[in-house]
This record gives C-alpha cells, structure tokens and sequence, in this order.
C-alpha cells in the first residue's frame, strides 16, 4: 500500500473501508505497539474543534509520532495566514501528515497541490468528515458483531443534511458497506435539487421506524438554523416532533448514533442520549483507534506493520 | 484614442471579408485611409499592403461588459494591460465598469479616467459610471453631470439592486440624462451561496444560490424598464429562463441582453473540482441553462457577446471555491472559444457569432461594428486554421485567472485594427511597404 491522501468517501469502496476498520480494531486490541514512531503529524486547525483534534492527537501519540499542532487561537493561522501558506510551511517542517481541518470545503484538496505529505481531511466546510464516517461504521459494526452485519440493513439520517459534512460522508460510506440510507428532513434542510443521492425522503422519525430502520443517524441543528434572518425550521418544538428522536423512538434492535455535540431536547431527548439505545460514547471511543488506523495508511507506516 | 486616427493609407489584401451587416462575406480588398474605410474591392492596391490571404477579417469586437480594475487594482490590470488584452482578443472598443476603488461615481473620476483613457488605451474605451452613490443602491448619481465629463452609460455592476423602487427611479433618471443603464440582475436575498444551487454543489457541499436569484431579478427590471421607457441592457444572461423573459420583454420595452462566453461553454459540474479558479458571478449553470442561453443567443433574443473580463490576482483565486473572489479574463478567449464549442459543434453559424460580437454590440456603442465605407476602421483579422493553446505565458492580462489554461482552442484573433492603426499584431511579417 501507497501512503495516501484521505479527502473523501465519496469513492471509497467496501474493501477499502475494511481494511481500515481492521487495522482499526488491531490497534484497538493494542496488537500494533507504534507504527508511527519517527513520523511527524501536523494537525491544522482553521476552525474551532475540541473533540476531533483531541480524537487525533491521542490517535497520532499512541501510535508513535511526533505530533505539530496550530490551532485558529495563538498561531499563525490566527494572524490570517493563508491555508496554502501554512501547509507549505507544514511542509517544510517535515511533516508526514497533515491533518487539516478548515471552513471551506476543498480545502484539503487544495493543500494536496502544495505538499508531499500525506493530507488527512478532518472536516472541510460542508464538503466532507471521512473519518467522522468511519468511527461510525466501526461503532456500528461493533455494536452489531461485525462488519458483514451491515450489509442489507436501513438507516435513516435525521435533520440538516443541506449543512452537513458529516452527512456527505456517511451518506457513500454507509452505502458502500452494504446499507440502505433514507433521509428525514423538512426540504428547507435538503439539498435543492430533489434526489442527488437517489435516496428515499421520509417525513418524519415515526414514518422511518414504519420503513424498517435500524439506525437513527441524527444531526446536530445549529442555532442559526432556528432563529435569525431566514430560519429553516419555525421552531424547537415543531422540529423535536417530527424530527427528534424521543424514548418513544426506541423500539428494540434500534440503534441512536449522533456525531456530537448534541443539542439536548431538539435532535435527540436527555434520556435517549445515554440511554442503552445510543451508540454515541461507542462512537467517540471509536475515534482514536480509527484514526491511529487513518494515519498508518497515509503516512505509508502500514508496509512496515505489515512487514 | 479618437484623437490618434492613422494618417496612413493602408490596403488589407485577399482577407475573407465578413460582415453580415453589410452583407459582405468573400474574398476581397478593404483599402483604409485616414482611419477610415475608403474602398471595397478587387484588386486594390496601395503604398502600405498588408497580405492577408488564408484569413478572416470581421468588424471589430467591441466588449460591453470589462473590469479593468483601475483605479485601485492596479496590480491586476491596467488601462494599458486591460486593452491590450483586448486588442490581443480582437476587441476595438470595450465598456469598462465603475466598480473600482474609488467607485467611478462623481465627475471628476470620470473625466480623469477619460484623459487617462485617451493616453493609455489601445482601443476605444467606453465609461460606465455607477447608478448610485458607491454602488449602494440608495442615491442617484449626478448622472447629467457625469455624462458630461465623459460617462457613456451607468451601472451598478458586480451588485444587484436592492430595492425596486431605488432601481425604478435610477432608470426614470437615466432616461432624463440620456444614459443607457447595465444591469446585473441578482436579488442577494436568494443569492446566498457562491455556486449554483445544483447538484454538483449538493454533492460537494459548496452553499448554491438557486436560479431565481437571478430570474427573480431580471423579471423587476424587465418590469420597471418597460414601465419608466429607459434604455437598459441586462448583462451576462446566465439562464434559460431569464432568456425567456428578456425575449418576452423585447416588444415591450427598450430593451436589449448579452450572454458571455463562458456560460455559453462551461457548466456547473465543474464545481466538483472545488476549485476556486471556477467561482463566476452570476455561476456557472447545468448544460440546460447553457444550451438555453446558446439558442437565444442564436436567435436574437440576446443580442451579443460580451465578456465580463474580470481580473484577479493569483492569492484571490488560489483559494476553496467558496473563498475565492468570482470572475474570469475573458477577452483574449473569447472568440477562440466560442468558435471552438458553438462554431466547432454546428449549434452557431460564422455570420451569427460575428453579428454578436461585432455588428449588435457595435449598434449598442453607436460606432463601429461594420466594415463600411466612410465608417471607422476598426477590424478584427482572425486566423481560422490556428489551434493554441492556452496558457499563463500566452496571456496578455496582468491576470491569468482564465477558465481556459490548458485548454487546446480553435481560431486565433492575428491583427486587430483601431481607427487605422494595428493595435494588436501577429502577423507582422505579413505587413509591408510596397517596393
């Protein structure tokens, strides 16, 4: 295996996504020690993030390398430095990686045409979350005994699917293992243009329940989508109803995932987010061995696992 | 440059003279005296000949739509690099548009930048000055007072205007001071997003701004144009259903619209390469929006080409899609791409292109656009045969953000010809003194 890029899942295809999610569990079970020890990983953050650049520090650290952090607070990146600028700095500093997290999408796309290091799309805009998606496939197979469970099983996405990278990935990679994806989302939060995806739309979470769903993929509605000039959904109580996943929900063999953070009593109810349904602390566990896993493969580290 | 009219006598030889205006479309001789075509004919010969067998001589392009960025943008383009562009494109005379930095809106911009014109330019170069005070949308320019210094028309480019009622006494106003009036249609209540609101901006989730930001836009000005009689000129018609609209309004008020080359070539798929080098306003459309406006062009619902020549520097450009600035260069490119993609593809004849981007825009400025006697010689000599390439070293802008680089094109503008004089030569070879 090449040391590659990872921008999208848009063309990923199920083996790919397996081997990652292996190498992924073989870190889990602490089989690999750390691959990544000599290797430099640069995270590049032009956008606030707690969790995923945490999720990624710890996932380079434990997997051996040396880890570069610039953050949009008390950096360059905080005096306006341009993206293309700091990942030719990045570059030249050695990096083996850079994982980059930024406003735009394509923007990590754009840092590949500036660098020999390998770019790990941490988010971009509205663009793409690769390995918000696959964190999600390995909580989900976990939680059914494997990857081979996926396959022929159906998914709803719930909410603001127009906003949501996170969506863009999940929405191939999920497809890819072998799922059935609806979508749940008033049209105002939908893409204009009627079936991109090709995908069903369904108006409510009771209506994906009577489609046979066993996942409720909900997203998270940013306040500025409530309120504000020109809202999207007229209010919490309207959009809980037909759009929030409430205990009433949860029928058994129904899972609740979510990729944070939640907003309380509009997507997802208080007693639903930690309740035995929800899958969303498998998921943030998920993280650091999945992305210990992302990293070995883009550095190239994984030829000298292999040997 | 109306001052700098060659004194000298020159006789294009053997050319495949086109003018669907004049009906002239064959082999012939133009003979050009003191700036002005003098004779049409076989066998012409004269003191200075320039040998132009195996080419086509049109009209002069004539540009109604350029940014040429001065004053401000200096470092982007130039009254010297802007028309040299266009010459190198074959235009002889170009609109430029008052979104420069200070915005062209009081007298004394316009007539230092018509002095500045006059010693700098070219080509022949045309001011619009701005509708409203900084392009705001709130106070009326003093648009008599501009037209004296030198402003041949007013616009508020680059922004639509946000209330209807501030655009319908702008148009009431202009039609006083006897200005023409450009306009970019775009309600920025719709136009939220930087792409098209299509599917390929869903799928790489780049925010779109849906059609009717410029359809809605274009229907109110269409509206209050047949209402208050004032000339007006909807610019970059970029979809099938604003076409539709102008083409409805034709009968119904003084109206006129043009179309650039890149929506008559490009689509929004390519906003799946994220680039910033294909942000444009107003967007890229799907192919239906494209193949629309491509036939009103054909018919003569959109009367001409123009190019929308924007400049930018590399750093404005070189950015995600949804930071980078929006506009593409346009003059050199314009009619290799066009003959490449229409001409090339049989949806345009020879005579309809010529007529749109020499003839009707010409009639727009009220001065050339025709090779007749007595009229201006103002000539564009284009190589048919030529396929280039292009690329950064072959553009004459101080810019290269083209949508173009790379791209092999058809039909290679060689000479172009204002008031007499060449302007823009790649046949020098060709040109010589009788012995």
């Amino acid at each position: 295996l090449e040391s590659r890029h990872l921008l999208t899942l848009e063309d990923t295809s199920r083996e790919e996504l397996r081997e990652i999610l292996d190498l992924a569990h073989d870190y889990a079970e602490g089989n690999l020690g750390k691959p990544l020890e000599g290797k430099t990983v640069c995270l590049a953050f032009f956008e606030a993030s707690t969790r995923t650049a945490s999720s990624f520090e710890l996932a380079a650290r434990r997997a051996g390398a040396d880890v570069i952090s610039l953050s949009e607070g008390g950096s360059a990146i905080a005096k306006g430095e341009s993206l293309v600028d700091t990942v030719v700095t990045l570059d030249s500093l050695g990096a083996d990686a850079i994982v980059l997290r930024h406003p735009s999408a394509g923007a990590a796309r754009l840092a590949t045409r500036h660098t020999g290091a390998a770019v790990v799309n941490a988010g971009d805009g509205c663009g793409q979350h690769p390995t918000q998606a696959l964190l999600d496939l390995y909580a989900l197979s976990g939680a059914l005994g494997g990857f081979e469970e996926l396959v022929g099983r159906r998914m709803a996405i719930v909410g603001d699917v127009l906003h949501s990278r996170v969506a863009r990935s999940v929405i191939p990679a999920f497809q890819a293992a072998g799922m059935e994806v609806a979508l749940v989302a008033p049209q105002t939060l939908l893409p204009g243009e009627d079936g991109v995806w090709g995908l069903p739309i369904l108006s409510s979470v009771d209506e994906a329940l009577g489609w046979g769903i066993e996942v409720l993929y909900t997203l998270r509605l940013q306040s500025e989508r409530m309120v504000g000039g020109s809202p999207r959904v007229p209010s919490v109580a309207e959009y809980a109803a037909y759009y929030g996943v409430s205990r009433r929900h949860l029928e058994p063999g129904v899972f609740v995932m979510h990729p944070g953070p939640v907003n309380r009593g509009v997507e997802i109810s208080g007693d639903v987010v930690l309740g035995a349904a929800s899958l969303i602390p498998d998921q943030v566990a998920a993280g650091i061995a999945v992305r210990s896993a992302v990293l070995t493969i883009a550095t190239g580290a994984l030829r000298e696992v292999a040997a | 440059l109306n001052g700098r009219d060659s004194q000298h006598e020159l006789v294009i030889r053997r050319a495949h003279v086109l003018d669907p205006g004049s009906g002239l479309d064959g082999i012939t001789d133009v003979r050009i005296s003191s700036g002005r075509i003098s004779e049409v004919g076989d066998g012409l010969r004269g003191t200075h000949e320039l040998d132009a067998d195996g080419l086509h001589l049109f009209p002069g392009f004539v540009d109604v739509h350029a940014h040429w960025r001065t004053p401000g943008r200096e470092d982007e383009e130039t009254l010297e690099s802007g028309s040299a562009a266009a010459a190198a494109g074959g235009f002889t005379g170009v609109v430029m548009m008052p979104n420069t930095d200070p915005v062209v809106d009081r007298p004394v911009i316009v007539s230092g930048l018509a002095r500045r014109i006059e010693r700098e330019s070219r080509v022949r170069t045309y001011i619009s000055a701005a509708l409203h005070v900084g392009l705001a949308g709130e106070r009326l320019t003093e648009m008599r007072l501009l037209k004296e210094a030198g402003a041949f028309c007013v616009s508020d480019d680059g922004l639509g205007t946000a209330s209807a009622g501030v655009l319908r006494n702008g148009m009431l106003y202009a039609r006083t001071a006897g200005l023409p009036v450009i306009l970019h249609c775009e309600d920025h209540t719709l136009a939220t997003g930087v792409v098209h609101d299509g599917t390929a901006a869903a799928l790489a989730g780049i925010p779109g701004s849906p059609a009717s930001a410029e359809d809605a836009a274009t229907a109110t000005a269409l509206v209050l144009a047949a209402e208050t009689g004032a000339k007006v000129h909807i610019t970059h018609v970029s979809t099938a259903l604003s076409a539709a609209l102008v083409a409805f309004f034709k009968e119904r008020a003084d109206v006129t619209g043009d179309t650039t080359p890149h929506h008559l070539t490009l689509t929004d798929d390519l906003v799946s390469t994220l680039g910033g080098a294909y942000r444009v306003n107003p967007p890229l459309r799907p192919d239906d929006d494209r193949r629309g406006v491509g036939k009103a062009l054909r018919d003569g619902v959109l009367d001409f080409v123009a190019t929308d020549h924007a400049p930018h520097a590399s750093e404005e450009k070189e950015l995600p899609l949804e930071e980078a600035a929006p506009g593409f260069l346009g003059h050199e490119t314009a009619f290799a791409a066009l003959y490449t993609e229409l001409i090339g593809r049989g949806k345009l004849s020879l005579p309809r292109l010529v007529e749109a981007m020499s003839c009707a825009p010409g009639r727009w400025v009220g001065e050339g656009g025709g090779i007749t006697v007595g009229g201006p010689a103002d000539l564009t000599l284009v190589d048919l045969s030529e396929e280039w390439t292009v690329g950064r070293e072959t553009m004459v802008s101080r810019s290269s953000n083209s949508p173009y680089l790379g791209k092999k094109l058809a039909g290679r503008v060689v000479g172009t010809v204002v008031g007499g004089e060449l302007v823009h030569d790649k046949i020098g070879a060709r040109f010589g003194v009788r012995a």
